[in-house]
């Protein structure tokens, strides 16, 4: 069909300085990406950080980001072959919530500076490693768990609930940690295919809020911003 | 084992009885009807009686996803909502309730997860003594209490049922106070927005004394060739991301970009049909809705076109709306009413879709009752004292309550545009702008006569927008209505990426072209028969009485005009195209039995 097509809209690029404009939030939701060996958990550095930003003004709520996260994450072999799995959503590390008055928010493990959730963790450090059964991967800052040292007491699921953005889930047979992100190795798929360009690995200062970080804080702030009936009247 | 791609599970629940099973879908039955419209068309015409009266508990109520549901394939989303309708009634039939087959399909993520939850279909049947829901969480399933609910609008249920149902992330559809009141014109929705609006499938839910399904799962259907299906699924992501004028479009108006082009070319449905054109059509298209009401686009499960635009309106009508109008909405409740008042606009979008009423078919009955209180064929006192004038967003608040709840004279109103023309009598008839009993919708017919003539006559629901107005059309609509892929996007399955290559990965069956093309043509067909069966005949495939005598008089179209002859002509053509009796519209026994359909002669 013939369309009337602003010329802003064409062209439209995701230029680093305009999807920072575009954040509205400061840097409430950020997704800390630890890669490029800036190491996290040390002392905060002044300096920038690499990471996912979510534009929550963008997500369009597609869930396109579950499908490519489990499908990456949750890989099958066929024929001796590695393929990428079905995108089973409830195997997806990023979720997607829904709200009304319309709202979808994407919520992803923040990789915190302090990380709660290691920090909770009962398991006695290996001698060794220094490890508890829940730690963090020295290279790509993610948040891993040893399944032969787990014990399944779901301390780091209610610490990540009452603290932070209640990402970590516990599984439902053996009570250790789902959801941390693996950052899919450094290449994360829910950026590479989010087609709302509403995730973008992206450099920031680490201001986050991250006592805010849970889904229905970030969308109560959004539906204010977006849907405020005290607007002016046109 | 059942075909990959499927589980082979119908969920089937007896709301009489207040129980549920699952029963083996026939692989024989998944190769020929696919799923989605397809299969719903197969498990109608086995399990009613001709003559079935839609709103006893016999009728069954059905949401059949496809194949493609709940796989991350692009816009592939769709549940069909099947059921038989409520709307419609031939001109002669045998029986008292002689009526078509309904099909309605709704987008969001409904679908997908019932499909997650282990099912390739749910049929509802029986009628519950007071007020439930239907609660599916893989293989738990259980009819639960939906007595607080029930007076609910979708918008306040859509707030607040979710969190109350359960943790975790669910899904659901349900109806508003409109199928509570068994309004014909009814109908399903979710997100308080997306709707399987047309056919009366909320009545057939109220019927059933059913306020709401909801479900959640965490399975996943298989797939057969997970290789091809990868790389298939690669491309088809790639294609839409390279983000071109057509993906940048649909983000940007979905379908009201057509509110502003249609008018332009003639072919919208303006002042209940009389023109094609509105002449301030500017005042409520895309471009002003997204500068002054939309907020944000959104997109069902899997979609990179995000066509649901949601927003705010202002000043006196200040109400946020989840799916501020698109093409049909904005012309049903806009243009045709003569209504150019965008947040006027909003409010009754907004009240109809909190209700759940098929916005097509009210917006028609409330057109044709302008023209009639205009013609002076009723007068006020008819209309309960509604001043009900072109372009009057008061007045056509005023009704839809009534028409919603039934009062006065909405309680006739609700029945729609045949229904009142036989009470008004005289001419009436000639501009009730519907086909066997549903109203047309948004597309106006005489420019481009031809086709949408052909579409809206012979429809299997009645009038149709969505039916394509040639049989290889309609036969390529059953099949994506089938598969659970959106309309919208199919310029994007094309080539090697036809859906029928998607479908030979999943199942591990070739679907060459033909076999492919023939499944659609089945599938049109079954729905035929079961009409034919209700008693529907050629004379039930035509277009309204208007279309033949009303000239357009204003803009690029004017002087058009639908010659009878030229109808009368192709519609000969098409019963030959599809080897269907002239006279009668009987498909012929040898067609039906090539096609597999030999049970139903």
């Amino acid at each position: 069909m013939p369309i009337d097509m602003p010329d802003k809209l064409i062209n439209q690029s995701c230029s680093r300085r305009r999807f920072l404009q575009r954040l509205g939030l400061g840097a409430t939701g950020v997704v800390v990406l630890g890669s490029y060996g800036f190491n996290i958990h040390r002392e905060p550095v002044t300096g920038k950080i690499k990471v996912i930003a979510i534009d929550f003004e963008k997500c369009a709520g597609c869930r396109t980001c579950e499908s490519v996260c489990s499908s990456f994450n949750h890989q099958t072999l066929v024929n001796g072959k590695k393929l990428n799995g079905l995108g089973n959503p409830s195997l997806s590390n990023i979720r997607v919530f829904h709200y009304n008055p319309d709202i979808d928010i994407p919520s992803t493990c923040a990789l915190c500076d302090d990380a709660p959730c290691v920090e909770v963790c009962p398991v006695e450090p290996d001698p060794v490693t220094g490890r508890k059964a829940l730690y963090r991967d020295t290279e790509l800052m993610t948040i891993t768990n040893d399944l032969g040292r787990c014990i399944g007491c779901q301390s780091c699921a209610l610490e990540c609930s009452k603290r932070r953005a209640g990402v970590i889930k516990p599984d439902p047979d053996t009570g250790s940690p789902m959801r941390m992100c693996t950052l899919c190795g450094g290449n994360p798929k829910c950026v590479e295919y989010c087609p709302y360009d509403a995730l973008a690995y992206i450099e920031l200062d680490d201001d986050r809020d991250l006592s805010n970080l849970a889904p229905e804080k970030i969308a109560e702030k959004m539906i204010k911003k977006l849907y405020n009936p005290n607007q002016e009247v046109n | 084992m059942a075909t990959q791609g499927y589980y082979g599970k119908l969920l089937e629940v007896n709301l009489t009885e207040g129980k549920s099973k699952v029963t083996k879908i026939p692989d024989e039955d998944i190769k020929r009807f696919i799923g989605g419209r397809g299969l719903g068309a197969k498990l109608l015409w086995d399990r009613l009686k001709p003559g079935t009266d839609p709103l006893s508990p016999e009728n069954i109520l059905m949401f059949m996803p496809g194949p493609f549901s709940g796989l991350p394939i692009p816009s592939s989303s769709r549940t069909c909502v099947v059921t038989k309708s409520p709307r419609t009634s031939a001109m002669n039939s045998e029986f008292q309730n002689g009526s078509t087959v309904s099909y309605s399909n709704i987008g969001g993520f409904f679908g997908p997860e019932l499909r997650f939850a282990g099912y390739d279909g749910l049929l509802i049947t029986g009628k519950a003594e007071k007020p439930v829901y239907i609660k599916i969480l893989n293989d738990e399933v259980t009819i639960e209490d939906a007595s607080r609910y029930w007076g609910m609008g979708t918008d306040e249920l859509d707030k607040i049922f979710h969190s109350e149902v359960g943790e975790g992330r669910w899904e659901s559809c349900y109806i508003g106070q409109a199928g509570e009141n068994l309004v014909p014109m009814a109908c399903v929705l979710n997100t308080a927005a997306r709707a399987a609006g047309r056919g009366g499938t909320g009545c057939v839910m109220g019927s059933k004394n059913l306020k709401a399904v909801v479900v959640r799962g965490n399975k996943m259907p298989n797939v057969s060739d997970l290789e091809k299906y990868n790389d298939l699924l690669e491309k088809v992501r790639r294609s839409f991301m390279e983000k071109n004028q057509n993906v940048i479009s649909w983000r940007h108006g979905g379908t009201a970009n057509a509110l502003t082009s249609s008018s332009r070319g003639g072919t919208q449905a303006v002042k209940n049909y009389s023109e094609g054109t509105f002449a301030e059509i500017e005042k409520i298209g895309a471009e002003a809705n997204r500068e002054k009401i939309w907020k944000r686009d959104f997109a069902c499960f899997s979609c990179q076109l995000a066509c649901k635009k949601s927003g705010f309106a202002k000043g006196a009508y200040n109400v946020q709306v989840h799916d501020g109008p698109e093409y049909e909405t904005g012309t049903m409740l806009g243009a045709n009413l003569l209504i150019s008042d965008i947040n006027g606009l909003q409010k009754l979008i907004f009240v109809s879709d909190d209700y759940g009423i098929d916005i097509i078919s009210v917006g028609n009955t409330l057109g044709f009752l302008m023209e009639a209180y205009e013609k002076g064929d009723i007068d006020k006192e008819f209309l309960d004292g509604i001043e009900l004038t072109w372009g009057n967003v008061e007045a056509s608040l005023a009704l839809i309550h009534k028409i919603c709840n039934r009062e006065g004279i909405g309680d006739l109103a609700c029945k729609g545009v045949k229904a009142l023309a036989e009470k008004i009598g005289g001419n009436s008839s000639d501009y009730a702008i519907h086909v066997k009993g549903h109203e047309l919708a948004a597309w106006n017919v005489p420019v481009n006569s031809d086709s949408w003539a052909i579409c809206y006559a012979t429809a299997n629901r009645g009038a149709c927008h969505m039916n394509g107005g040639s049989a290889g059309r309609q036969d390529s609509a059953c099949l994506r209505d089938s598969l659970g892929a959106c309309s919208f996007a199919s310029s994007w399955y094309r080539g090697d990426l036809e859906y029928r290559h998607f479908l030979a990965a999943i199942t591990g069956l070739e679907w060459t072209e033909d076999e492919f093309n023939k499944a659609g043509t089945r599938i049109f067909t079954i729905e035929k028969m079961f009409n034919y069966r209700d008693g529907f005949r050629r004379e039930d495939d035509t277009i309204p009485e208007k279309f033949f005598v009303n000239k357009f008089t204003y803009g690029d179209h004017a002087g058009a005009i639908v010659d009878r002859e030229k109808f009368t002509e192709n519609m000969d053509k098409y019963y030959e195209l599809r080897g269907w009796n002239k006279q009668t519209s009987k498909p012929d026994d040898d067609i039906l039995k090539e096609l597999g359909l030999g049970f139903t002669i």
